[in-house]
């Protein structure tokens, strides 16, 4: 007997979505809107639990989990021992058992002790099981560098993690999309990996592009998973970008508009799934693709982003080029580490040469 | 018109913090309610809320440096 194929094909996007409500006028930052949609998850959901190295009265060292143990207290909101492994396993089960773990691992970078958790047991789990185990987990982690702290504290890895089959992969890049992202990645059944960057949390100590800061609902609502945005009309060049480079991105766009260059952003805000209609989509008016990565070049999602483009219409393209980081481990002295992050001047000298223009000195 | 006070959040006198972030713009209302401030003094935070609903004008641009319980914005 021949099992019957899925009639959807994998990793699109279904008809279903969450209609994503105005943003209304009030403002917040970032990590405000992440705290926000854990709080209002957990007073409407028992199952609802926090779980990691210092979000109990720190907050969580990027301000994701502030204020949470004030009102839910250290049961719901437990600090852990440096174990990643042990504490992520602990999410593992308590997913498994019909809880609706929110589990931070402190740094992306710090993946590598706890990977076997997290990709043999939490990505696996359900297809292991035939389908007859859920693990409704939330695993949200920092990325991103920017701010000196070292080739083991400044990757962003999201590559890593959506190459891995089993998990969905969020990456926001703003208020609205962190807080609708976090809510949705709560109620999903599936794991879901949730990665913000530093740099878009809208903190004091970092930083701080506007864009950090922006106009949020506030109720409760999802931002579908799996659903690109275009977050700048244009026609002329594409950039297909995510987090703290669609700030970047955003910023060139504007800058360029004032000489005629009309460059759209599209942000993917989900990696797993990809939307790529929306990638092709946009390709299909520009022509010109630029991808803009702070992950490492090579193996990873700029190679998948153009791959998207060249397997479904590859007579689309007149121009493509990539803005990511080099394949070396990320520097610790400020300047070095500047020459080698995606940052607005390099987005624009490729800006440039998609349009004729050359490097821009 | 009521004042919008940059909190005392530490004990020595004349101490000086920053303004992290202004939630709104001037002209923009506002009601007890409203989250309008995050400031810092030696890295600790604080959320800054109207006493009063009104107009907000403001005063102080973001991440300079104000003494503690000077006046940051006014509400009328």
């Amino acid at each position: 007997m021949t099992a019957a194929l899925p009639t959807a094909p994998l990793h699109t996007v279904g008809p279903n979505l969450a209609v994503e409500p105005d943003a209304g006028t009030r403002k917040l930052s970032t990590a405000k809107a992440m705290q926000e949609a854990i709080a209002q998850q957990m007073r409407t959901d028992d199952s609802v639990f926090v779980m990691g190295e210092d979000v109990g009265p720190y907050g969580g060292i990027f301000s994701s989990t502030t204020g949470l143990i004030e009102e839910f207290g250290p049961t719901r909101v437990i600090d852990t021992p440096i174990s990643e492994t042990a504490f992520i396993g602990t999410g593992i089960g308590a997913a498994i058992e019909g809880m609706r773990p929110v589990v931070e691992l402190m740094f992306s970078d710090f993946f590598g002790v706890c990977m076997d958790q997290i990709y043999n047991h939490m990505a696996k789990i359900h297809y292991e099981s035939g389908g007859n185990v859920q693990v409704p987990m939330v695993l949200m982690t920092a990325t991103g560098g920017g701010y000196s702290d070292g080739a083991q504290h400044s990757q962003t890895l999201w590559g890593t993690f959506a190459h891995l089959p089993g998990m969905k992969v969020v990456v926001p890049s703003n208020p609205y999309d962190a807080k609708g992202l976090m809510t949705a990645a709560i109620r999903s059944n599936d794991p879901v990996v949730f990665m913000f960057h530093k740099g878009v949390m809208g903190l004091g100590w970092m930083k701080k592009n506007r864009r950090s800061i922006g106009a949020v609902p506030e109720e409760p609502y999802e931002v579908p998973i799996g659903k690109a945005k275009v977050v700048r009309e244009g026609t002329d060049v594409t950039i297909v970008t995510l987090s703290l480079s669609v700030h970047h991105s955003l910023d060139v766009a504007e800058k360029l508009a004032e000489e005629g260059i009309s460059v759209e952003v599209l942000d993917l805000r989900s990696l797993v799934p990809l939307d790529r209609d929306a990638i092709v989509a946009s390709v299909s008016k520009t022509g010109r693709l630029i991808v803009v990565d702070e992950d490492y070049q090579s193996f990873g999602l700029s190679g998948e982003v153009i791959a998207s483009v060249v397997e479904r219409a590859p007579g689309l393209l007149t121009h493509v080029s990539r803005v990511c980081l080099p394949d070396v481990p990320i520097p610790y002295a400020s300047q070095l580490e500047y020459a080698v992050l995606p940052t607005p001047a390099r987005i624009e000298a490729a800006v440039r040469e998609a349009m004729g223009g050359g490097v821009a000195s | 018109m009521s004042e919008v006070i940059f909190p005392k959040m530490s004990a020595a006198d004349g101490a000086t913090g920053v303004i992290v972030t202004w939630f709104v713009d001037s002209g923009d209302p506002v009601t007890p309610t409203t989250l309008i401030a995050e400031v810092a003094v030696d890295k600790v935070d604080a959320e800054v809320y109207p006493e009063t609903g009104g107009v907000i004008t403001l005063l102080v641009p973001e991440e300079a440096e104000v003494v503690q319980g000077s006046v940051i914005a006014t509400i009328t």
